[in-house]
Order: structure tokens, then C-alpha cells, then sequence
């Protein structure tokens, strides 16, 4: 019985071994950045991203693109999420797969943090430029302080070329032109490397004699103070000695050789100037809202009335970034990604022109499997079940027309 | 041979083996040190020591010291009580430093390319050594505590300078005035951190204007001086043989 019990214990083992030495062979590349595990409500209740662009899909080292669009900052802001009274305009890549090497919001630079106003919309844009090749899914991202990141749509972009041809030149205001990307690194390779040698040094001198057994002995019988030898205290004060004309030697020498630095520099913009949209004519009031879960579709009673002086149709209701497009008023063709565009996920009941000073309620639905693979479908879980999302209307002149709207939500399961 | 005989047979041969003895306890003790201290640190002072463009002259200054000198003050007590050996603060920093520059290079680096020059660790052996010569000499915990945890807090920024130093020479960027460590923190994107997590240059020692790293320097020293006390009395307590009866010491 022993016999079994130890070779199925060694079996049990070997075959550990194997499954993990196996599982090493298989490392898929972490690609995406969570965003689909971010709360529903979060992405339908915050920033609103919207005609967003890519200048590129394909960029080689050294080279640059840039992300650009608008942002709307929605008024219903949840009350589960701290305001964006302190956010940061980022991208979501996988580290720094590109460098930063700007980024606007309304024309200024926000290399800081900034105070964003509800309701407003902004106008961005995000210089990146390639640094390590692959395949990145790049995305918009507001970071807020309080709520967390607010990621928003993301395009698979790809990097060609060797990182090792990347260079980062900047030119500093003492007229240097320096290569970011491996700037001052001998410097920091030295210091570390002699202060370590010293600290070595220090640990050798010790432990070149015996150590515990026989030192635990003698402290132990009382004659520990014979352990430290008038040799051991002139050590002592050599490397004491030593440490502090270094460190004082080394920071004036560093003084002479950098006589202009500066601290960091930190703070908050505000007054961001903000994105005028043409005035809105057209007044939107949802009725009611459900979400057929079996049909991934959200249906919306809306109430329209339109209050200019042209005939109007509901091309677009866009939510977390995903966009469901009535073909008949809008086709897309700023190479938006695809997986967050239904192009033919916008059905009016009645979508016919709607004349200035009339009013219709319609059933609007908005289908796409997007619903459950970007899991807005979980809104039904969260804990306060509301959707909103921004509604673009269009005449026949091609003017736009943005509309928000933001209501409860009733999922029906049958 | 019976539990009272001796495990060696000659004078020599109980050398040797406590000679390896000893390796093994070095080598333990120090990969001990390095991930319980590394764990530690990375805790408390995790940005400040993770980023350039968190070394400022304020907290960073202030934050790392107070955090750092915990360790070496309790690793001091034991093998300073223990065995009258100044050698606790360097060998937890030389630990700490090695997983440091491990975890830089391997990871940081390594696994999601940041340059090293913009996360390498803080260099607290300057401190270290001072701490363990103060040791030395005095002879006494209340001394070294109050001397060496006041140095090891002074000697922290001006250990560091040389190294963050040209870092901290300015750029104009696009109109705004920055130092080419806040470009580092701007050019290499970190999604996770974004700009506002930053604490610096923050605090109410704006009338020391330019000269606010030594206040900050002697703050520091002053709270190392009182956590120096503090892990030392752990150092201590963790270093108690209590578990073993008295007839087998």
C-alpha cells in the first residue's frame, strides 16, 4: 500500500512539474487594458467621447500620430464618482509603447492636471510618437482624481521597426541637445555601482571573520567588548570619515558641473477653454428606456421636438463610445473601429424628416452584439441603473446637431 | 553517537563548520532582509522611490528616510545585541538595493521598457554606513539613534544629488517650463498613474523659497531619529530567544 501511496505521490508530482513547465510555453501577450471591465455606468455617465480620429494605423519608429476629438463632460455626472475637478488627459497603451509627445485640450498644453466643467465640451488632441513595435491598442483616456480612469475607445495600431533605432532628442534651456531615452544613465550606473562597492566593502571587512557561532559565545559569557578591536574603530572611522567627504565632494562637484536646475514643477490648469457646439434645436425627452436582455437591444420611447427651422433625423446614439448609426442619416467614414460601430444598429420607428415646430414620439432601438461584448449590458447590475448617451441629428444639409439625453433604465428578461 | 556527544570531532573541524554556519545565515538573513525590507518600501515609499519626477525637494526628501531607516534599525539591534556586529543598516540596504535594482531592471525595464534612467532606486547607502559607524564608536543604541538616524535623514539628499541632479536641468516644452525629469513622467506614459497622484512640491515651507531641502532634510532626521527608537524595539523583541529553554543556550 506504501509502495502506491508513494508512486502516485511522485506521479502527482511529475505531473506538477510538467503542467507548469508546460504552462510557461504559453504566455499570450497582454493586450488590452481592462476597459471592458469598467462599470457600465461609468462609461455611459462621464466623459463622452465622440468624433474621435486616429491619424494612423500603421506608424514606424520615430514616427508620430495623434488622437484627436472632442470630449463631453456629461452634467448627470454620477454621484458615485468624484467630479472632475482634477483630471489628467492620458492615452491607455501598454506602458510606454509610445512616448507622450504632447497633448492639447482646446489648443493648450496640459502636461499637468486640469479642472474640467460639467456639461462642456473639449476639444483634444495627443501627439504620440512610436517608440516599441508591435500591435497597441490605443485609446482616449480622462483620469480622474476620485473616480479613477475614465478609458474610452480604443483602435489597434502598429508599430513597425527596431526600438533600438528610437531616439528622444530634446534640447534643454542651457542649450544641450540630449537623447531622453538613455540621458544621464552612465551617471546613474556609476554612483550606484561605487556606493555599492563601498557598502560591499564594508559588509567584506566584517564578515571575513567569524560571525555568529563564536560571537554569540563571547557576548553571551560577558566579553562581547572584546570583540570590537582598536583596528575595527580606526575602520570605522575611515569609512565614516570617508562617507561624508564623498558625499559632500560629490554634491559640489555636481553643483559646478549643473550650476542651473530647477524643481519639479507641478500644478493644476484651469479655465480649459471649451468647444462650442452649434446650439441645439432640437429637445429630446425619453418617455422610457428598457433593455431587452435576450435581444442585446436597448429600446427608448423618445418624445422629439424640433424647434428649428429645418427638417431633422436621428442619425446617432452614441454611448461609451460605442455608436449605433441609422445608415439612412449617417454613414461613418472616419475609419472608426469596428468593433465599436453598429452601422446599421439604429432602427426609428418613424424616422422621417421632422418638420420645425413638430413634435413625435418614437420607438428608437439600439442593437448590436457591442452591448454584450463591451459589457454595457452589466448596467442592469450596477447600482444605480441609469443610461444616458448623446443623440446626433442630422438635416439635409449635413448640419449636426448634439442632443444628451440621460434616463432610468428597465431591463425586461423575457 | 548519543545526543551529548559532540556533532564534531576536532577544533578544526568545528571551525569549518561554523564558518558555514555562518555563510548560511548571512545568506539568509540577507535574502530575508531584502524581500520582508524591498516589500516594506516598496509600500511607503513606492513612488517617491519608483519615479524621477517624484524626487522632489519636499517629501520625497522627507518620505524616503523616515520609511528606509526601519529596517537597518531593527537588524542593527539584533546582530549588535546579539553579536556585537555594526554592519545591520549596511546589509539591509545592500539587500534592499539589490532587489531594488532586480525588480528596476527586470520589471520597469525589462517587462514594460520604461528607461531605467527614470526609475532607478533612491541610494540610501551613504546613511547606511554612517549609521553603522556611529554604531561602531558610540557603542550605544541612544547614540546612534540620535546621531546616526539625525545623519542618516541629513545624508539622504545630498547622497542622492549627483545622481537626480542632472535631471533636474530645465526645458522649455511647447511654450511651458519643465525639468527633464517632468518630461520623463510626460513622455513615457504610465496609464496608472497619472499626473495628480504626483506629491510634490506640496506643503506650507514656501518661505524657505529655493532652500526648502535642507528644512525638509532636518524634519526628516529629526522623525528617522524616532522611528530609528521605534524598530529598534523591534529589532529587538524579534531577536528574543524565548523559545528556547534556558538548559539548551
Amino acid at each position: 500500500m506504501k509502495i502506491i501511496k508513494d508512486k502516485v505521490a511522485k506521479l502527482s508530482f511529475v505531473a506538477l512539474l510538467i503542467t507548469m513547465t508546460a504552462a510557461m510555453f504559453y504566455a499570450p501577450t497582454a493586450s488590452a487594458h481592462g476597459e471592458k471591465s469598467q462599470a457600465a455606468f461609468m462609461r455611459m455617465r462621464t466623459i463622452h467621447w465622440f468624433d474621435l480620429n486616429w491619424s494612423k494605423e500603421e506608424v514606424a519608429i520615430n514616427d508620430t500620430m495623434t488622437i484627436s476629438g472632442k470630449f463631453l463632460v456629461f452634467a448627470g455626472w454620477p454621484e458615485t464618482v468624484d467630479k472632475p475637478e482634477v483630471s489628467f488627459l492620458n492615452v491607455g497603451i501598454p506602458g510606454p509603447v509610445f512616448i507622450r509627445a504632447g497633448s492639447w485640450i482646446g489648443g493648450q498644453l496640459v502636461p499637468r492636471s486640469v479642472s474640467l466643467e460639467l456639461g462642456e465640451v473639449y476639444e483634444f488632441k495627443v501627439l504620440l510618437k512610436a517608440r516599441r513595435p508591435g500591435d497597441w491598442h490605443v485609446h482616449s483616456m480622462m483620469n480622474v482624481k476620485g473616480g479613477g480612469p475614465i478609458i474610452g475607445p480604443g483602435k489597434w495600431v502598429t508599430i513597425t521597426g527596431s526600438m533600438s533605432d528610437f531616439v528622444n532628442p530634446v534640447t534643454t534651456l542651457t542649450g544641450q541637445t540630449i537623447n531622453l531615452e538613455n540621458y544621464s544613465l552612465d551617471n546613474v550606473y556609476f554612483w550606484h555601482a561605487l556606493w555599492y562597492a563601498i557598502g560591499l566593502a564594508w559588509m567584506v571587512y566584517w564578515v571575513r571573520k567569524p560571525l555568529f557561532v563564536p560571537r554569540h559565545i563571547a557576548v553571551s559569557s560577558g566579553k562581547g567588548e572584546t570583540l570590537i578591536t582598536p583596528t575595527d574603530k580606526k575602520a570605522g572611522l575611515i569609512v565614516g570619515v570617508g562617507t561624508l567627504v564623498l558625499v559632500a565632494a560629490s554634491m559640489a562637484s555636481t553643483n559646478e558641473k549643473y550650476p542651473v536646475t530647477t524643481p519639479l514643477q507641478a500644478g493644476l490648469l484651469r479655465g480649459m477653454k471649451t468647444y462650442q457646439m452649434p446650439e441645439a434645436t432640437v429637445a429630446v425627452k425619453v418617455d422610457d428606456a428598457t433593455y431587452r436582455v435576450p435581444g442585446r437591444a436597448m429600446q427608448m420611447t423618445l418624445t422629439i421636438t424640433n424647434n428649428g427651422d429645418s427638417p431633422v433625423r436621428l442619425g446617432e446614439f452614441n454611448t461609451a463610445g460605442v455608436r449605433f448609426l441609422d445608415p439612412a442619416v449617417h454613414v461613418d467614414e472616419t475609419g472608426y473601429p469596428d468593433d465599436l460601430l453598429a452601422e446599421e444598429g439604429l432602427s426609428v420607428s418613424d424616422n422621417s424628416p421632422l418638420a420645425p415646430g413638430e413634435s413625435r414620439t418614437v420607438e428608437v432601438t439600439a442593437s448590436d452584439a457591442a452591448w454584450e461584448v463591451y459589457r454595457l449590458a452589466d448596467l442592469i447590475y450596477d447600482p444605480d441603473s441609469r443610461f444616458a448617451g448623446l443623440l446626433f441629428f442630422w438635416d439635409a444639409n449635413g448640419n449636426r446637431q448634439l442632443v444628451t439625453v440621460d434616463a432610468p433604465l428597465i431591463p425586461t428578461f423575457i | 553517537m548519543s545526543a551529548s556527544q559532540s556533532a564534531v570531532r576536532s577544533r578544526a573541524e568545528a571551525v569549518q563548520v561554523s564558518r558555514t554556519f555562518d555563510w548560511m545565515i548571512l545568506f539568509t538573513l540577507f535574502c530575508a532582509v531584502l524581500g520582508g525590507y524591498h516589500i516594506h518600501y516598496m509600500l511607503t515609499g513606492g513612488d517617491w522611490d519608483f519615479w524621477t519626477d517624484w524626487k522632489d525637494r519636499r517629501l520625497w526628501v522627507t518620505v524616503a528616510p523616515i520609511v528606509s531607516i526601519t529596517f537597518p534599525a531593527a537588524v542593527q539591534a539584533c546582530l549588535w545585541w546579539r553579536y556585537k556586529l555594526p554592519l545591520g543598516a549596511t546589509l539591509s540596504v545592500l539587500a534592499l538595493m539589490l532587489g531594488e535594482w532586480i525588480n528596476r531592471y527586470m520589471n520597469f525595464w525589462g517587462w514594460t521598457y520604461f528607461p531605467v534612467n527614470i526609475c532607478f532606486p533612491s541610494n540610501l547607502i551613504p546613511g547606511a554606513l554612517v549609521l553603522d559607524v556611529v554604531l561602531l564608536l558610540g557603542n550605544s543604541m541612544t547614540l546612534t539613534a540620535v546621531v546616526g538616524g539625525m545623519a542618516y535623514g541629513l545624508l539622504f539628499y545630498p547622497g542622492n544629488w549627483p545622481i537626480i541632479a542632472p535631471l533636474h536641468v530645465p526645458v522649455e516644452y511647447n511654450g511651458m517650463m519643465m525639468t527633464l525629469a517632468d518630461l520623463q513622467g510626460y513622455h513615457y506614459v504610465r496609464t496608472g498613474t497619472p499626473e495628480y497622484i504626483r506629491m510634490v512640491e506640496k506643503g506650507t515651507l514656501r518661505t524657505f523659497g529655493k532652500d526648502v531641502a535642507p528644512v525638509s532634510a532636518f524634519f526628516s532626521a529629526f522623525v528617522s531619529i524616532i522611528i530609528y527608537f521605534l524598530w529598534h524595539f523591534f529589532g529587538r523583541w524579534f531577536s528574543k530567544t524565548d523559545f528556547i529553554s534556558d538548559d539548551a543556550t
